[in-house]
Formats: C-alpha cells, sequence, structure tokens
C-alpha cells in the first residue's frame, strides 16, 4: 500500500464519504465533550456505544445477505434472539436447561443454534422469488419467536432469562479487571466530575468484547466479499440467472451467505446477552428485523463501513427518545424562543408535542425509510473502491499519450 | 366437552374470523396484482380503518334503532371509516408511493416505512392501551347455544357484512366497466394499456378498494375483539398467508384463501383434542408453516397464475 | 479538593478510614448526573403504560402525597427528587430503566417495580452487585423472598394463595379451574394455591400477556366442568377475558387475585359481568388515624379512596427519605445499612414523616424510630418481606365492596 497523507485521504474522499466523517467527528466530538463536563455519564455512554456496536454487527451480517447476495431477509430478529437465548440458557440463573456454565458455552451454542435454524429457514425459502422470500422469512422468525414463547419448560417464556453473568467472569485476569482497577475522579469543570468506578470499568469490559466481534467480522467478510465466492455472490445479486448460466449452484451459494450473515447476527446477540443481562421474547419482536434493515439501507447496500455507520444512527434512533419527548425538543424549544424574544414586546412560545418515546421511534424509523427509499435509495456510503483491491488503484495518472494511435500511424487527426 | 360440540364452536367462531381476514386479503390480493408489489402496510391500514370507526363513531353516537344489536351510528361510523381509510391510502400513494421508481422491492421496503406512521400517529393519540367500541356486549344467541354454538348477534352482523361488501366487489369485478378494466389490467397490463384502459385510474380505484375493504376489516375485528395499535401488523402475516394460499391477482383466490386459513387458524385448539399436541397459542404460526409450505410446492397458490422467473 | 484538571482516584473521597472499598455509587456532594446540589435523586421503575398500567397510576398518586410530605420539611434542607422511568410494565423495559437510573443518573436507591418478573430482573440484571438499595412497591411473586437484599413494601403473595384457597372451599367448591397470566407473579401464586388447595384442580393453564382474544382458553376452561374458576392475571387480560365469557355465555363463580382488580376491568366489562367475584388483595390499616388521614387526601384530590397499592407507593417514598435522613452519606451501601430499621419494631413507633424526622433530627439513630406506615407496619423480616393483612372483595353491582379481613 502506498503512502498517503491525511490531506490526499480526505479529498479521496467523495463528498459522502466527507459528509459522513464530518458527521461521525462531530458527534463523537460532542458526546465527548458532553462527558468531559460532567453532563453524560460515560457508564452510560458506553452502554450505548455497546448497544450501537450491536446494531452495526447485526448490520454486517444482514449485509452478506442482501448487500451481497440480494436476499431479502426479514428473519434477522430470529438469528439475534437464538444467539441472546444461546448465550443466555447456558449461563442464566433460571435457565431451565442449564445455567451457570462459562459464557464460551453459551456462545458456541448461540452460533451453532443460528446455523442449525439458518439451514431450516434456508432450505425453503431460498429458491423463492424475492417477495416470496421476504414474507416467508417473516412467517419462519416469527414461528421461531412463538416457540420460544411458549415452550416454557426449555426457555422460560415470557419471563426471560435473567441473572446473567459478564461474558469474561470466568477468565483469570479480565475478570478481576473491574474490580482491580481504581475509581478515577477527573475533573475538568471544577464542580463536574466525571467518576470511572466499577460499573464503567465493567462496561469497558464489555466494550472491548464487542469490538472482537465487530473486528473479526469486519475482517471476515471483507476478504469474503473481495474473493472469487464474493463475486459469485455479487453475480447472484444482479443476475442470477447469468450466475446460472455461468455453471454455479446459486443455491448453494445462497446458503452459505445466509448462514454466513445468521452466524454474525448471532454473534451480536451473544453480546447483547451478556451487556443487558436479561434475555426475553420481546428481543425477537419483527421491529429489531426493521431496524436492521433500516441500518443497512442507510449505510448502503454491500458496504460494510455503511452498516456500521448505520448501526450508530439506528441506535440514536432507538434511545434518544427516552431523552427527547418533544418535538421540538427543548433545549432547541430554548435557543429559538431566546432568539425570537430579543425582538422587545414580543414574547413566543414555541408549541410542542409531547410524545412518548413508543410512537417517536416508531415515528422516526417509518421516515428514516420513507426518506432514503425516495432520496437516497442507495443508501449514505454506497460500496464503491471496498471492492477493489487497493492495488489495483493507480495513484498516479497514467502518462497520456502525445497522439492517439491512428495519429500516430496516419498523421491524421480526429474531429 | 364432545368433539362435535368444540368443533362446531370453533367453526362458528372460525368462520366470523375468516370473514375479517377475506377482507383483508382482498384488498392485499387487488393491490398486489394491479399496483404490483406486496404492500406490507396493509394489515396497519386496517388498524387505520378501525381507529377511524371509533373516532367517528364517538361522534355520531349510539342513537337509532338497532340492527343486530348494532347501533345505526355504528353503520354510519363504518361508512365513515373505510372512506377515510381509503383517503389515507390515495394520499399514501399519491406522496409517497408514485414519486418512487425503485421497483417492487423498494415499494415493499417503502411500505414498512409507512407502516410504522400509521402506527405512530394513532399511538400518538391512543396510547397503546387496548379499547373497545362502546356498544353493549351480548350474550350469546340462544337456541344455537345447545349445540355448542356460542356466537352473538354482533358476530353475525360481521358475516353479513363481510358478505355484503365482498358480493358488492363482485358485481363490481363482473358487471361495471371499472370492474372489466381492472380484470383486464391484473392479467396483463401491457395489453390493457395498449387498448386504451387508463391505468392510472385503475391503479387509484384499486388502491381506494383494497384500503376501503381492509378499513371495513379493521373496524370488525375491533368490535369482535377490541383495538390496539398493534392489531393490524398482529394480522398482516395471517393475510400475506390468505393471498398467498389463495393465489396473487386472483380475488377469488382471495376470498378462498382467507376462508381456509381463517379456520385453520380458530380451528387450532381443536388439534389437543385429538391428540395432536399443537396447542392454541400457535394457530398463527400454523398459518404461517402453511403459507411456506404453499410457496414451496405450489408457488401459484390455488388460483393464481403460474409464477414466471424471477 | 482537587484542583481543575486534575485526575484523582476516588478512593481518597471515601470519608473515614480511607477504605479500599472503591464501589459505591453517587457521590457525596449530592452532585449527581442530575439534580443540582440542592436535591437528593432517587430513581423510581414504575408501570406508566402497558398491562399494569393501573398500578403505575395507583403508585404515581401516592408518590405525589408522599413528595408532598417529605418537601414539606426537606432532608436536611435538601429537597426529595424522584426520577421516574417506565416499565412499560415487562422484564425489557424495566433493565432498560433500572440501566439509565443507575448508570446514567446513578442512583442509589431505586423503588421498583410493579411485576415481580420486572423486580426480578432488575434485581438480577442491574442491581446484584452495585450497592444500589431496591425497594419493590407493588411486586407480591413469591421469589423475591428468596433475595433478602431484594425489599419490598407489599407483602408476598403466598398469604394471599393461602387465603383464596381457604376462601374456594369455605364456599363450598371442592374442583376449580384456574387460568394464570405465565410470568413469575401468576406461576409463583398459582403453585402456592395448588399448594394450600384441599380440592381437585380440574383444569390448570397460563396464558399469555396483551392477546386480543382468549377464547379458546376459556372454552377449555368451561369444559372442565369445573364452577370455581380461578383468574391471576393482569386487568387489561382480564378484562378481555370476561369479555370472551361474556360472549360466550360462559357462567361461573370468579376468584381473582390482586393483580385482577381495577378501573380498568370495571370499565371495560359489561355491567353484571362479575358480580359475586371475590378478590383477595392486601389490606391497609384501615383503623389508624395516618391512613384514615391519608385517605381523606387522597379523596379530596382524586375523588375517589385509595387502594392499598398507593399506600404502598406512600411509604416507599417515605422509607427512602427516612433513611436519607438517617445515613452517614448518600450512598448505596449507607443507606441499606439503615433502611431496615428505620421501620423496624424497636424505637418509638411514630406515624408520619414529620414525627420520625424531629426523632432523628435530634440525634436520633434509625433504631429510635419505628416508622408504621400508611399500608402497615412494614417491619421488613430478614427476607426483605414486609408484615401485612389481607382483604377479600366482592363484586356487587359491578363495584368492589370489602367484605372481610384475614391475617396474612
Amino acid at each position: 500500500m502506498s503512502q498517503v497523507n491525511a490531506r490526499e485521504y480526505w479529498t479521496d474522499m467523495n463528498r459522502a464519504e466527507q459528509g459522513v466523517a464530518t458527521f461521525m467527528a462531530v458527534t463523537i466530538g460532542g458526546l465527548l465533550v458532553a462527558m468531559l463536563a460532567g453532563g453524560l455519564d460515560p457508564t452510560y455512554f458506553l452502554f450505548l456505544f455497546g448497544l450501537g456496536g450491536m446494531f452495526a454487527l447485526m448490520s454486517l451480517g444482514l449485509n452478506a445477505q442482501w448487500g451481497f447476495t440480494g436476499l431479502i431477509n426479514f428473519s434477522v430478529a430470529a438469528f439475534f434472539g437464538l444467539g441472546a437465548y444461546g448465550a443466555a440458557l447456558m449461563t442464566a440463573t433460571n435457565s431451565p436447561v442449564a445455567g451457570g456454565f462459562d459464557p464460551i458455552f453459551g456462545l458456541v451454542l448461540g452460533l451453532v443454534l443460528a446455523a442449525v435454524f439458518a439451514v431450516a429457514i434456508g432450505i425453503p425459502t431460498l429458491r423463492l422469488r424475492a417477495d416470496y422470500l421476504a414474507i416467508a422469512t417473516l412467517g419462519l422468525a416469527e414461528v421461531i419467536r412463538t416457540v420460544i414463547l411458549n415452550e416454557r419448560d426449555l426457555t422460560a417464556g415470557s419471563q426471560g432469562l435473567r441473572g446473567i453473568p459478564g461474558f469474561f467472569e470466568n477468565w483469570p485476569v479480565l475478570s478481576t479487571f473491574p474490580e482491580a482497577m481504581p475509581g478515577l475522579r477527573i475533573e475538568i469543570i471544577p464542580g463536574q466530575p466525571v467518576v470511572l468506578e466499577l460499573s464503567f470499568w465493567e462496561q469497558l469490559l464489555n466494550v472491548s468484547l464487542l469490538l472482537v466481534f465487530l473486528g473479526v467480522s469486519f475482517f471476515v467478510l471483507r476478504r469474503a466479499h473481495r474473493s472469487p465466492w464474493g463475486r459469485v455472490l455479487r453475480t447472484i445479486r444482479s443476475d442470477e440467472d447469468l450466475a446460472k448460466t455461468l455453471g454455479k449452484n446459486t443455491y448453494w451459494y445462497k446458503m452459505q451467505a445466509f448462514v454466513l450473515g445468521s452466524l454474525v447476527m448471532a454473534l451480536a446477540g451473544v453480546f447483547f446477552a451478556h451487556l443487558n443481562l436479561f434475555v426475553d421474547p420481546s428481543n425477537l419482536d419483527p421491529i429489531t428485523t426493521f431496524y436492521v434493515w433500516v441500518a443497512v439501507m442507510l449505510g448502503g447496500a454491500g458496504s460494510n463501513r455503511g452498516a456500521l455507520f448505520g448501526g450508530f444512527v439506528v441506535v440514536a434512533i432507538r434511545e434518544g427518545p427516552r431523552f427527547i419527548n418533544e418535538l421540538p425538543p427543548a433545549p432547541v424549544r430554548n435557543v429559538l424562543e431566546g432568539i425570537i424574544n430579543v425582538i422587545p414586546s414580543v414574547t413566543v412560545e414555541i408549541p410542542s408535542i409531547v410524545l412518548d418515546a413508543g410512537p417517536l421511534r416508531l415515528l422516526l424509523i417509518g421516515l428514516t425509510i420513507i426518506l432514503v427509499m425516495r432520496y437516497r435509495p442507495q443508501g449514505v456510503l454506497p460500496p464503491q473502491r471496498e471492492l477493489i483491491w487497493p492495488d489495483a488503484i493507480d495513484d498516479d495518472e497514467k502518462a497520456r499519450p502525445e497522439m492517439g494511435v491512428r495519429e500516430a500511424k496516419t498523421g491524421e487527426i480526429d474531429d | 366437552m364432545a368433539v362435535t360440540e368444540q368443533f362446531l364452536e370453533l367453526a362458528a367462531n372460525g368462520l366470523v374470523y375468516s370473514s375479517i381476514i377475506i377482507l383483508g386479503s382482498i384488498g392485499l390480493s387487488l393491490i398486489y396484482s394491479i399496483a404490483g408489489f406486496a404492500n406490507f402496510a396493509h394489515g396497519d391500514t386496517m388498524t387505520v380503518g378501525a381507529y377511524a370507526t371509533l373516532i367517528a363513531f364517538g361522534a355520531v353516537g349510539g342513537a337509532g334503532f338497532s340492527i343486530l344489536g348494532l347501533p345505526l351510528g355504528f353503520f354510519v361510523a363504518l361508512v365513515i371509516g373505510i372512506v377515510v381509510t381509503a383517503a389515507v391510502a390515495l394520499v399514501t400513494e399519491r406522496l409517497v408511493y408514485k414519486p418512487l421508481d425503485i421497483g417492487s422491492i423498494g415499494l415493499l421496503i417503502t411500505s414498512i416505512g409507512v407502516a410504522f406512521i400509521y402506527r405512530a400517529l394513532i399511538q400518538v393519540q391512543f396510547s397503546s392501551d387496548s379499547r373497545r367500541f362502546d356498544i353493549d356486549r351480548l350474550r350469546p344467541i340462544e337456541p344455537l347455544v345447545e349445540y355448542g354454538i356460542r356466537i352473538t348477534k354482533h358476530d353475525i352482523a360481521i358475516v353479513i357484512s363481510a358478505v355484503t361488501l365482498v358480493v358488492g366487489l363482485h358485481v363490481l369485478l363482473q358487471h361495471t366497466d371499472l370492474g372489466r378494466k381492472m380484470r383486464a389490467t391484473a392479467d396483463n397490463p401491457d395489453l390493457a394499456r395498449a387498448s386504451g384502459i387508463r391505468i392510472r385510474r385503475v391503479e387509484l380505484w384499486t388502491w381506494v378498494l383494497g384500503a376501503g375493504l381492509a378499513g371495513a376489516g379493521g373496524a370488525f375485528l375491533g368490535l369482535f375483539n377490541l383495538l390496539a395499535p398493534r392489531m393490524g401488523f398482529s394480522e398482516l402475516l395471517v393475510i400475506f398467508a390468505a393471498v398467498i394460499l389463495g393465489g396473487i391477482g386472483s380475488v377469488y383466490g382471495a376470498m378462498l384463501g382467507g376462508l381456509l386459513i381463517g379456520m385453520i387458524v380458530s380451528m387450532t385448539p381443536l388439534l389437543s383434542t385429538v391428540g395432536i399436541p399443537i396447542g392454541g397459542e400457535y394457530a398463527a404460526a400454523l398459518a404461517f408453516i402453511v403459507m411456506v409450505l404453499v410457496l414451496l410446492v405450489r408457488p401459484e397458490g390455488i388460483a393464481g397464475e403460474p409464477v414466471g422467473g424471477g | 479538593m482537587l484542583a481543575a484538571g486534575c485526575v484523582g482516584t476516588t478512593d481518597e473521597d471515601n470519608g473515614d478510614g480511607g477504605s479500599a472499598d472503591d464501589d459505591g455509587s453517587a457521590d457525596d456532594d449530592g452532585s449527581s448526573g442530575d439534580g443540582g446540589g440542592d436535591q437528593y435523586s432517587i430513581g423510581m421503575v414504575d408501570s406508566l403504560t402497558g398491562s399494569l398500567a393501573d398500578f403505575g397510576e395507583r403508585n404515581q398518586r401516592g408518590v405525589e402525597l408522599a413528595l408532598e410530605d417529605v418537601n414539606a420539611i426537606g432532608i436536611d434542607d435538601r429537597e426529595l427528587d424522584i426520577i421516574v422511568e417506565d416499565s412499560e410494565g415487562n422484564g425489557q423495559g424495566g433493565v432498560a430503566a433500572a440501566q439509565k437510573l443507575v448508570n446514567q443518573n446513578n442512583v442509589p436507591f431505586l423503588i421498583g417495580a410493579v411485576g415481580s418478573g420486572v423486580s426480578l430482573s432488575i434485581y438480577e440484571s442491574v442491581i446484584q452487585g452495585t450497592d444500589v438499595v431496591q425497594l419493590s412497591q407493588n411486586s407480591t411473586g413469591l421469589a423475591l423472598s428468596e433475595f433478602p437484599d431484594l425489599l419490598r413494601m407489599s407483602p408476598s403473595g403466598q398469604s394471599q394463595s393461602a387465603a383464596l384457597a381457604d376462601i374456594v372451599t369455605e364456599d363450598g367448591y371442592d374442583e376449580v379451574a384456574i387460568t394464570y397470566i405465565n410470568d413469575e407473579f401468576g406461576e409463583s401464586l398459582t403453585d402456592a394455591f395448588t399448594g394450600f388447595y384441599d380440592g381437585e384442580v380440574a383444569f390448570e393453564r397460563a396464558h399469555d400477556g396483551e392477546q386480543a382474544s382468549y377464547s379458546g382458553l376459556l372454552s377449555d376452561m368451561n369444559g372442565s366442568g369445573a364452577d370455581a374458576w380461578l383468574f391471576i392475571t393482569y386487568q387489561e387480560e382480564f378484562a378481555t377475558q370476561v369479555n370472551n365469557m361474556f360472549e360466550s355465555g360462559y357462567e361461573a363463580q370468579l376468584y381473582g387475585a390482586d393483580s385482577n382488580r381495577g378501573n380498568t376491568v370495571i370499565s371495560n366489562t359489561p355491567e353484571g359481568s362479575i358480580n359475586g367475584m371475590k378478590v383477595v388483595e392486601p389490606s391497609a390499616p384501615v383503623e389508624q388515624d395516618s391512613f384514615q388521614e391519608f385517605s381523606s387526601r387522597f379523596e379530596e384530590e382524586h375523588g375517589e379512596e385509595p387502594t392499598v397499592w398507593s399506600a404502598f407507593a406512600y411509604d416507599c417514598v417515605i422509607t427512602a427519605a427516612l433513611s436519607i435522613k438517617a445515613a452517614d452519606e448518600f450512598t448505596g451501601s449507607a443507606l441499606s445499612e439503615v433502611v431496615r430499621d428505620v421501620t423496624r419494631p424497636e424505637g418509638e413507633e411514630v406515624f408520619s414523616y414529620e414525627a420520625a424526622y424531629e426523632i432523628l433530627d435530634n440525634d436520633g439513630t434509625p433504631s429510635d424510630i419505628d416508622y408504621q406506615g400508611v399500608s402497615g407496619p412494614i417491619d421488613f423480616n430478614e427476607d426483605g418481606d414486609p408484615v401485612g393483612t389481607l382483604q377479600v372483595l366482592e363484586v356487587q353491582n359491578h363495584e368492589y365492596v370489602p367484605i372481610e379481613f384475614r391475617e396474612g
């Protein structure tokens, strides 16, 4: 790889990428400022970051199915749930089948369940055309959710599984890390200290686990996408008949992509179990599937970076309404009123609608879907250079010949 | 309880539930074949109809004579609810679907966004608690009880109303100009356009009829059970199962599919009685499995046209 | 004091003895995540929406009155502030709400929740392992008794189940059909009931919450042949079940637990559909002056008499306030040391926040007072459960009427 300096890197990015990078920088910067000023608790920030990463992970998985291969999979929530339940059934205190095992077993069980059910769902559905695949996967995901909800002797039903330990609870050094770390008190603005204590270090461990999962998945999927295998998938996506003509067993390829994506989604579920420490059938509600779809659509189908970006935006949509329950939000309103009321003898109160978090979330998701489909259906960061090996891009301009070929041969000039 | 008694009881209830499903599945099938995509907002369209009727009934009131236990005001509210639902669908079509040029999968995904917006707006107004129409509940019809059939006059009203609407649709499709054009467009859009049919008008009418029927179905569902913002989405997959079983593109297939799926869902408790350990709570899951089987074995369903390539 | 911009460890802050213990919650300057330096902020997880919304409403009314009483005097010149989050009546919502309160708002004391499964999930997934004190306002499921650090203001449902078993037998039914909500609360009370009941359980089945219809379930219940039907479920679900029963023409003698009764049931069911139903729930000490005063204030404000649930919520707030006053510092560990003592039988009996505060203010220790709540003597035992009595209500003319009291 050739050396790239920062300035060149910036101008190399297209406008969309620059926009996203700026947006991310501003957002992360803003959050850091809020934290250092004592306004946003660091532990809660890490929790939100964990959630964002989790959605990003699921988006990576869906990307492997929809982005690479064109499979409209509406069963994301089911695989997320299977991963979460696999982890929980092995480790939760009220697990009807096991409980108290090391989380590694939960990880294995979650992945195994995902693989098994991916094949089970894939067999009847992967031959179907796109819209039927969507409906069928949604239906089968609901079947899985219904079974988990009702087979109380296996899954504890709607009570849920609780008392799930952290992932590293049995590891030699890491399990004592949170207690061993000193409580830190950072005071940048006097009177507004930032306290980093036990819960912070615990959450930091969780986030590290997430970053490992994310890193591994991102790396594996990127390699897969650029490989000949990935190329077949892309051919299937754009023209399945062509792929068949080329002698590829498209069904088999689709199955592989489906299982691969489902494994990544289950990984997200395992992480969720050890983050939330509680799992119940509501985690398999179809809305989770649609959150992940929004993330992938926003990011751009086929783009792994876009999937990451989309994941974090979706968490903002999901958790934001907890804090903002008026439209326009109170701080915005105060600022606007302050500006308008500067005019003497004018006292204006900007009307606001009070909204509960529930409907506000639905509204935001619905609007996001419609706006993306209307104005940028290819997503914010559609894959471009991701698909090309870096070596294949020349950073130097190729020398242009002085004359065209015909000129060179005959001396005539083309108009 | 004797198996026959339970059978009759479940079958009677199933008939009412099927009527509601049929109202939904006809609309979905029409939209699927003429507008060309799977409308995932159809369930929430039913919810819109239910709540529109609720509001209208609140305004109109329960005065006037009663038919089968339902005040005249309810029927007036029902008509208002149907009209409002159709209007909402038209506005949505104009604002959201028409400007998009992205193929049927894109429209499918967009309709999910529309579904969320419908539900969000209703939930803002009504919170997520359940409600009922302010109509007195009725005891079951006496003479039928000894046969094990426990239905009320409201149930009869639902079935009769649904049948009326369906017959009306049949008349429209078979004996009117618009109906002829709709059938032609569903069969072969290019030929229809070539023979001078204004596709745009046919499409708009499809939305009106499809959403109107769904709205009626929603109102009846609210009467049969209760109203809650999730009510339509919960039935969406069942309605898809009905449409797929019946065959997309065939209104009569949708009716048959609706009847069959509605009965399967309602009569699932019978399985435990005859020794198959699938409880009533798996009724909807059973419908979905039937749907997947249909897609595997005979994707065109009972009455639809054979499915072409992907 | 640390200079601005310096980083230090929190070890130096922990007042006496520089203990290596650094896992307390909010610091002792009163400046936690929210609220200024003139407030003590605690958290509350309540069912503001969802199946248990009726309880949420009752609780908030009790909390309002309690805050009036506490902040009329204050706690060491500071006001008590309660940050309320909605559990939406389910475990996932409760856990998310508790996460926010504990991690973002750093509360050392958490009142929550209503549903027993929700309280347990919050405890095992969020609270356990931290120092936060958890006091459930309304949970009656039996399993909470297994966790001594999970306190509750409402007595265990075990006594309700025993009483129901006795009542069904006394009414002459030797067969009963039971259906219960499929969560911790429903399961534990049903198990206890079947343990206590001498007759035959002809039918026993769980049901899911928030369903549009329960016709199938009720049809099967009817088929069991039992004439006594016991419902252990929440109000929305029970209202739907009553409607289904009515429209199917089923008749039976109905029994229910504390969770069934509420305005949602009355306003959503036909007149006369549940007449004769008997319900058992915890009772408030109706003879006690402080309760009567509470009751009349409540009636003035809301136009109806309070249920015992409002009284529980009221007492939760008062107990929290007294604990804050009595504790050395505003941290979870300090509060947990005193929270039981402020209501235990050692000490002078006091019946109001004012009276208790006076004693504590004059160098009193927590064992010098025995707060008697408007819901009863409280007196947390070693399982974290209070003492209580029960009352039996009967539905007459579509209204709940108390008919007798029983010992808990």
